[in-house]
């Protein structure tokens, strides 16, 4: 009986019951995870947690989530999110109204505005940090805007060039939306 | 740290390494802190790019700053005696400008011939006392800057205080325009705004 379950293929669980946001529940879901051989182009934005193992461009707006960048993912993008972890490489803003943590083996060149900021021994950061109240910080986030202080947000036309991936990535809760603004024809 | 006023934004430029001690006590005296980790930044740069002709573009790339960038104080702890003369003066010329009229500098310079193979970590424990961490086995030469080279690579900058602690250090606080505001006192017959131990210096 118990060896049977490992004959059985892997296949999408039919879900008894319709799945609901996790917001509306309060359940908690596995985080997304775009993987470590996945590059996206482009915005990301959602209504989840979200792992990052691949590479990103662009900007990532996950304002009530959080977003952890896994020590493979190479990210160069602002990122704007609840809790902002980074173990891999990140070049970019990071606003946060909970809190951002770099880990040891983070390589983080950019700003950080967040409530709480925790920077383990080891790790490489060139950047500024303002450790804001957390009310500003939410305010900063939920306007959708890194004009707060220390921290602009610019275009990088420079991702232009790149575009032609962009959209690639669509995970249930989060969406990459193409940048058509920056794309070159 | 009495020079940074709680109630007006401070912007502190810490050149040593991210240490979250640091920020996190700077931050309780509302200031913004920007990390520049220097040594790190320079020791990853290869051979062609430290050169002296190379280092003004360097420190632009290592450095960008905003265009309404102004740092009210910098840490540069002992990372001067990591960096020779030509680089540390490329780094101020960068820096100087985008320093607030009345901006301090923290450097620490050894007296002794030899020093650690890096700089150490100082972390801040408290407004009076710092603890440095790192290999202290004297590995390379110092280049043992004195306060003459020190104020040549640091135009308009003047020795607000110079302490020699007991570790061989001499610590110093440097203020952008203290000089020609002591000249200015003098003139006038007085030593306003100078601490003590810097009025006692001049006396003697």
């Amino acid at each position: 009986m118990w060896n049977k379950r490992e004959d059985e293929p892997i296949r999408p669980a039919a879900a008894p019951f319709p799945a609901a946001p996790p917001a509306a529940t309060g359940e908690r879901r596995e985080p997304a995870v775009i993987g470590s051989s996945i590059s996206i182009v482009g915005d990301v934005t959602g209504a989840e947690d979200l792992t990052i193992l691949g590479k990103v461009e662009g900007k990532i707006a996950l304002p009530k989530h959080g977003v952890t960048v896994g020590q493979s993912g190479r990210v160069t993008a602002d990122i704007q999110a609840k809790v902002v972890s980074v173990a891999g490489e990140v070049r970019g803003n990071l606003a946060a109204s909970e809190q951002i943590i770099i880990r040891k083996t983070a390589t983080m060149l950019g700003n950080l505005t967040a409530p709480r900021v925790g920077l383990e021994d080891g790790c490489c950061f060139r950047g500024s940090v303002e450790m804001e109240s957390q009310e500003k910080a939410a305010m900063a986030s939920t306007a959708g805007s890194f004009d707060a202080p220390g921290v602009k947000a610019k275009p990088d036309t420079s991702l232009a060039a790149t575009a032609s991936t962009a959209g690639s990535f669509d995970a249930p809760g989060v969406k990459a939306k193409p940048d058509t603004s920056l794309a070159r024809p | 740290m009495d020079s940074l006023r709680p109630e007006s934004r401070n912007t502190v430029l810490d050149l040593g390494p991210p240490l979250a001690g640091n920020i996190k006590f700077l931050s309780a005296l509302s200031c913004r802190v920007r990390i520049a980790d220097l040594h790190r930044s320079l020791c990853a740069e290869s051979v062609e790019n430290r050169q002296p002709e190379a280092m003004g573009a360097l420190f632009e790339r290592l450095l960008p700053l905003a265009p309404d960038e102004r740092f009210d104080a910098l840490l540069a702890w002992d990372v001067f005696d990591y960096m020779r003369p030509d680089q540390v003066s490329s780094l101020m010329a960068r820096l100087t400008p985008v320093c607030s009229p009345e901006a301090l500098v923290l450097v620490f310079a050894s007296t002794r011939v030899r020093i650690p193979a890096a700089p150490l970590r100082y972390r801040i424990l408290d407004r009076q006392s710092l603890a440095g961490d790192g290999p202290l086995q004297p590995e390379r030469a110092s280049p043992r800057h004195g306060q003459p080279d020190l104020r040549r690579m640091m135009p308009g900058f003047s020795v607000r205080h110079s302490v020699l602690l007991r570790s061989g250090i001499q610590e110093y606080l440097f203020a952008r325009g203290a000089r020609e505001e002591g000249a200015k006192a003098r003139a006038a017959g007085a030593l306003t705004g100078a601490s003590p131990r810097h009025s006692w210096f001049r006396r003697r």
